[in-house]
Formats: structure tokens, C-alpha cells, sequence
């Protein structure tokens, strides 16, 4: 065990798997001698090159197709995002191409695509988004978002190794707020098993990301009040754990759904509607969803604050439904 | 529509193949299996207009017909380990490679052939082990140059001294795809080879309202590749041309751009009538047909018996009647087959004992309020 941020578990991982297999590259924006925006990648291009370490143009749709197509031949490329809203310029090559080819031509497509996401550090409309559920809508893709420094390099090794693409999405705002023992060398989380972060009988709050760690805040300022409160972490939203969301609603009866994306076409619903149809009979209140409002994240600390998810907004809602 | 354009701008090919066969490296073998190529893709293309005509297809047809000897040409000249992708107006490359008349036709159909068993359409194919055909995104124009770049990068990545060619229709040539995937190629010099078929049509748009340029050739610059522009109907001069730019990218200098200039003989599917093309185009073009110049070729300039070109004519009707019976046969995909192979098995797959222990509590929840005031974010900065 080493203490890691969660920004160095990343590295940690990637780093690994590079060291394992020559298989395994890495492209993007500004990674080879500047390391990456976030540095993810710093001192990657000394240890394993220029071949290894692609610096590439602006141009997502460019090289995330190369890489996808270097995929098939046996590669494992991981392209880097410098920020995932830049990901919508490469959207074609990835739900067209990537998610597909395997379906179509049993040629499968180990590629993962990562970067960070999220709000709550003022980076306005362009460098803030949550995009998970525009992929979770494509079948062929899995898609994964670490909450911890530990699943951070167990669930990007899985990734890695998955003959699959996999969109990974990480947190920025845990980069270097989340630090924790992650264990060094192999280490591998299962792509579709959730994790529970606290358990409890009263309430099952479900989420995913970084307000996995809003929840668990408001899991123990409730169980200060009595209430016993389960916080399911999913892990990957592709494959889902319904087998533990489902658990885990039968024995509380009471369900929180919340995510920093924004509330409409999330995958919240998607979790809520699979709640209603397989655990319908064991629910004593409606399911409850809080995320972002249906706007773009705004730049200026009060309205992007009034706009993401907060402790206050989900204790609320968990008091409102513990009270149901 | 064709009274009203203008007359068109004419170039001055000639009407029939100048090459001199004492000159050339082909023995009448191989002249054959040219002719072979082009005339199975003739014939195939007319059988299925034909059961287009007779509402027997799924969906619309769309034929390569004039395009035989640009598509022979390139195909001819690929190495063992080379990749390639098509178009739809490249059947005869897919011939040429030995890809069976029977399968094409039975995916036309929507049978159980492998490799899509169904999923995809009879104008697609993706089979690198058998073929080096590439698989790529077959729906957006020009999004098989960026992979075509990726191809061309694992090769170079491998030291493999192997190329990628991508067939490309002038209209492909204006989507963004088209720069991203040639700037990456050009920057980091792959062995991608672009044969760009300028067949005076995308769908119903000239290229003057496809591009502020004459010829592709002309967009070749900005990358700083190799590029030369073509005769493409004669198979001579595509394979000359094409040479020297798949001699150029594999031999490390990066990518070249073989514009070859050619037409479309029908119309972009089969349901368009073509009303926009001016007649004294199509006339041209129709004196110039591909393949019966090359016919007139073999049997008054390389002396080639009339008997064995009529062998191989008669082969293709053959061909094409077992292909019919073999597709027509072949049972369809069983619905249950729908969900099938959509994730590839990977190592981490989740298994029953990996749901025991999942209780992996977080001890110090990292939340904003609670930190953002204890630690500066260094993130943000872009
Ligand atoms: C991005 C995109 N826009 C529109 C289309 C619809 N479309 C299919 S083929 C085609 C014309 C292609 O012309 P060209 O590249 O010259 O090829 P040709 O058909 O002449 O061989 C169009 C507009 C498409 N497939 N992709
Ligand atoms: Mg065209």
C-alpha cells in the first residue's frame, strides 16, 4: 500500500500497464514533454518515448479514430481528453465506429478513452461537463467512473485490459482532494460490480463519481440522527451492478439516486426505471433523483453552486424520504 | 435538369489504353485476372440492379459501374500484410482479393455469412485476416481516414513495411475527418495512401460545389504529402500512378494522395435517375468505359486470344448464377442471435464471487465545501 491521490493512482495504473505490456500506448494533447494538462502523464515520455507517448494535433476525431483502428491490430491505446467536453468532437468515431465494429465484425476494440470531468472548480460551460449518459446510450461502449483512488487504478487496469472500448471518466476535483492507500503494483477492480460505501437498512442513496462522496457525508451526518443509510457506489455504469442496486433497494425500501450530471436524460432515470419494474412491490416511497439542474455549468460561483448537487440538496431529499 | 446545365468541361483523355504490352511487367496470366476482376464486378453489379428492379432487394442498391479499373489498379499493388478499405464503388477490389461473389451477394441479402452474420450491409465488409480489409465507420464520409491513420500507425509503430489504402470519393474529401486524420498521418508520417476517386459526383454535387479547388490534388499541399492526378480508366495509368505514391508510403516519407479521374456510370443508388449528370458528360465518360477498353486492348495490342477473354466472361455469368443460388439458399440469422456478441469476454468480466465482499468504505469523503477552502485547487487552468 502507497498513499495516492487519486490523480496519482491514475498515473500509477497507466504506468503499469505500460511497464507490462508494449502493447499499451497512450495519445493526446500535450502529454509527451508537458506531461498533460493535469500532469497525468508527466515523465511518461523519458520512460517509455516518443513512440509510446503520442503527442498529437487538435484533433479528437482524428486521432481517437487512429487509435480506435490501432486497436484492432492488437494495441491498447488509452486516449487522453485533455477536458471530456472535447470528447463530443470525436463522438462519431466512437459511438460510430468503436462501439460497433466488434457487433458488426467480431473484430473487437480494446481502446479506452479517459479524461476529466466535472464541476465545482469555476471552469465554466466548456470544461465542466458530466457526458457519462450520452455513451451509456450506446451499446458496445462500457463506461466507468472511479470515485475512490483506489478504483481509480483498479477499474483503469481493467480498462486497459478489456478487450472492449471503455470510456473512462474521472473526477478533477478529486485529483488532488482524494487521497487514500491504493495498493502498488497489480491491482484490478471488475468492470460491473458496485461497491457499498456505507450500509444501512433505513435508505439506499445510489451514485456514482464524485458525489459518491457527498453521499457518504450525508450517510454519516444522518446516521448522527439515527437513520441507518446505505450508500451504493455503481463503479461502471456499463456494465450495472443491478444485482447489488436491487439488494440493496429490497432491504431499505427508500431510494436516492443522485448524480452531478444534469437530472434530465441522466442515468439516474435509467436506474429509477429499472428500480420501478424489478423492485416495485418492496418500495414504501416514490424514488427520489438530485443532480444538476437542466443547464449548462455556469462559470460564476453562485449560479454553478446553485446548480450542482450539494450535501444540503441531497441530505433534503434523504430527509424527506427517511420521513415518507 | 440536363438541358439546362451547362456544357460541361471536357478533359481530353483518350478513348483507349496507350500502353505499349511489350513495355509492361504482365504475363497474359495476369492480364486475365485483371480482366476477371473487373468483368465479375460488372457482372454482379448488373444482377443486382437487375433485383433491385425487381423489388428482390433489402433496401436501395449502389453500383460501382465505371469505377473497375481504378478500383483492379490500386488493389493490384498491395504487398502481403497491406490494409485496405473500400467504398461503394469498389466491388472489383474486393474480387481481385478473392472475396467470394456468393457471400457479397448473400449479405446483400441479409443471410447468415459470416463475418456480420447479418448485422451489417452487402456493401460493407470488414475482414483483416482474410483480406486486409479494414473495418471502420462506413456511415460518415471520410471517417475512415483517421482510422486509415491508425492502421498506418500500428504499422509504423511495428516497423512493418506495409501501407494502408483508402479509397475516397471526391465528395469524402470535404468533411473535417478528411484533415484530422491527413494532418495526424502527415505530422507523424504514415504509410497512408489515399486514392481518391474523382468520379464527378457526390450524389447529385459537382465538384465545383464540393470544393473551391479543381482537383483534389489541389488540397494535397496543405499536408505536405505526395500527390499526382490520374487518367482512371485506364488500368495502366492507375497502376503507374499508384505506384509511385504506395512506393513513396512505405517507404517512410509519409502520406501520398492518387487522385484518379474517373465517373460514376450510374447514379448514386439505383433509385436516382441521374437527371442532374449533362448528357455530353455521360457520353464521354460512356466512350471511355473502363473495361471494354481494356478488352479492345488485350485482343489488338496484346494479342490475346478473343476465346480466352470470352472463357472468363462466360466464368462471371456462372459465378454469378451459383452466387445467386448459394445467397438464396443460406438461411437468414436466427432472432435470438440479436443480442449476441456485443462485448468481446474480457479478463475483469465481473464473476458471482466478486459481488461477496463489496463493502469498501470511504473514511474521508473528499466533498467541496469541506475542502475547497482547505486546499487550492490546482485544477481549472486550460
Ligand atoms: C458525413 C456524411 N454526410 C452525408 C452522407 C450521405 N452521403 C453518402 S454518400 C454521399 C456522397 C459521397 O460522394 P463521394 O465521396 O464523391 O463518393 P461517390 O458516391 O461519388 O463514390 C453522401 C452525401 C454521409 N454518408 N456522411
Ligand atoms: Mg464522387
Amino acid at each position: 500500500m502507497a498513499q495516492m491521490t487519486y490523480l496519482q493512482a491514475i498515473s500509477d495504473a497507466l504506468r503499469y500497464e505500460m511497464r507490462r505490456d508494449s502493447n499499451v500506448f497512450v495519445l493526446g494533447e500535450d502529454i509527451g514533454a508537458f506531461g498533460g494538462a493535469f500532469k497525468i502523464t508527466q515523465g511518461f515520455i523519458d520512460e517509455f518515448g516518443a513512440e509510446r507517448v503520442i503527442d498529437t494535433p487538435i484533433s479528437e476525431s482524428g486521432f481517437v479514430g487512429a487509435a480506435c483502428a490501432a486497436a484492432t491490430t492488437g494495441f491498447r491505446p488509452v486516449v487522453e481528453f485533455q477536458f471530456i467536453d472535447f470528447i463530443a468532437c470525436a463522438f462519431d468515431q466512437i459511438v460510430n465506429f468503436a462501439a460497433k465494429c466488434y457487433y458488426r465484425w467480431g473484430i473487437a476494440v480494446p481502446v479506452v478513452f479517459r479524461g476529466p470531468t466535472g464541476g465545482g472548480i469555476h471552469a465554466g460551460p466548456y470544461h465542466s461537463q458530466n457526458p457519462e449518459a450520452w455513451f451509456t446510450h450506446v451499446p458496445g461502449l462500457k463506461v466507468v467512473l472511479p470515485a475512490t483512488a483506489k478504483d481509480a487504478k483498479g477499474l483503469l487496469i481493467a480498462a486497459i485490459r478489456d478487450n472492449n472500448p471503455v470510456v473512462y471518466m474521472e473526477n478533477k476535483f478529486l485529483y488532488r482532494h482524494y487521497k487514500e492507500d491504493v495498493p502498488e503494483g497489480e491491482y484490478t477492480v471488475p468492470i460491473g460490480v458496485a461497491a457499498l460505501r456505507t450500509m444501512g437498512d433505513d435508505l439506499s442513496i445510489i451514485s456514482y463519481g464524485a458525489t459518491v462522496h457527498l453521499c457518504v457525508e450525508v450517510a454519516r451526518t444522518l446516521e448522527r440522527e439515527g437513520a441507518s443509510v446505505e450508500v451504493v457506489d455503481l463503479r461502471s455504469l456499463v456494465p450495472l451492478d443491478r444485482e447489488t442496486v436491487l439488494a440493496s433497494v429490497r432491504k431499505t425500501g427508500k431510494v436516492l439516486v443522485a448524480h452531478e450530471a444534469n437530472i434530465t436524460g441522466g442515468f439516474g432515470g435509467e436506474i429509477a426505471a429499472i428500480i420501478a419494474q424489478d423492485a416495485f412491490e418492496y418500495l414504501d416511497a416514490p424514488v427520489m433523483r438530485i443532480a444538476s439542474l437542466d443547464v449548462p455549468v455556469p462559470f460564476s460561483p453562485p449560479l454553478e453552486m446553485a446548480m450542482l448537487p450539494s450535501v444540503d440538496k441531497i441530505l433534503a431529499a434523504a430527509r424527506q424520504l427517511l420521513a415518507y | 435538369m440536363s438541358q439546362t446545365s451547362p456544357k460541361p468541361d471536357l478533359p481530353d483523355f483518350p478513348a483507349e489504353i496507350e500502353a505499349d504490352p511489350k513495355q509492361l511487367p504482365y504475363d497474359k496470366e495476369q492480364l486475365l485476372r485483371f480482366f476477371a476482376a473487373m468483368r465479375l464486378a460488372r457482372a454482379f453489379e448488373e444482377k443486382l440492379g437487375a433485383l433491385y428492379r425487381q423489388g428482390k432487394l433489402l433496401g436501395a442498391a449502389y453500383l460501382g459501374m465505371g469505377q473497375e479499373a481504378t478500383s483492379v489498379g490500386c488493389i493490384s499493388l498491395l504487398d502481403k500484410g497491406d490494409y485496405f478499405s473500400t467504398v461503394s464503388r469498389n466491388l472489383s477490389a474486393w474480387f481481385y482479393r478473392g472475396v467470394e461473389p456468393g457471400h457479397v451477394l448473400a449479405r446483400w441479402f441479409g443471410k447468415d455469412q459470416s463475418p456480420s452474420h447479418g448485422r451489417d450491409l452487402g456493401l460493407f465488409l470488414a475482414d483483416l485476416e482474410n483480406y486486409g480489409i479494414a473495418p471502420f465507420h462506413n456511415g460518415s464520409m471520410a471517417a475512415w481516414i483517421p482510422t486509415g491513420a491508425g492502421y498506418a500507425l500500428s504499422f509504423k509503430m511495428r516497423k512493418q513495411p506495409n501501407i494502408y489504402l483508402a479509397f475516397t470519393g471526391d465528395g469524402a474529401t470535404s468533411p473535417g475527418d478528411f484533415y484530422e486524420g491527413l494532418n495526424f498521418a502527415s505530422i507523424h508520417k504514415l504509410p497512408l495512401v489515399i486514392i481518391a476517386e474523382m468520379n464527378q459526383f457526390a450524389y447529385s454535387t459537382p465538384p465545383e460545389k464540393q470544393m473551391p479547388v479543381k482537383n483534389i490534388a489541389d488540397r494535397a499541399p496543405a499536408f505536405n504529402i505526395y500527390s499526382e492526378i490520374a487518367y482512371g480508366n485506364d488500368l495502366f495509368k492507375v497502376i503507374d500512378a499508384s505506384r509511385r505514391g504506395i512506393d513513396h508510403a512505405r517507404s517512410g516519407n509519409g502520406p501520398a494522395l492518387i487522385e484518379l479521374k474517373t465517373f460514376r456510370q450510374r447514379g448514386h443508388g439505383e433509385h436516382d435517375d441521374m437527371s442532374y449528370v449533362p448528357r455530353e458528360l455521360r457520353e464521354f465518360w460512356e466512350n471511355r468505359d473502363p473495361i471494354r477498353m481494356y478488352r479492345r486492348w488485350m485482343i489488338e495490342r496484346a494479342e490475346i486470344p478473343a476465346l480466352d477473354i470470352e472463357r472468363i466472361e462466360e466464368d462471371a455469368s456462372h459465378q454469378i448464377e451459383r452466387a445467386v443460388e448459394y445467397a438464396e439458399a443460406l438461411p437468414y440469422p436466427s432472432p435470438e442471435a440479436v443480442t449476441e456478441r456485443l462485448y468481446a469476454p474480457s479478463p475483469h468480466d465481473p464473476r458471482a464471487e466478486d459481488r461477496k465482499n463489496i463493502f469498501e468504505p470511504i473514511e474521508n469523503p473528499a466533498v467541496p465545501s469541506l475542502t475547497a477552502t482547505k486546499e487550492r485547487s490546482t485544477g481549472g487552468h486550460f
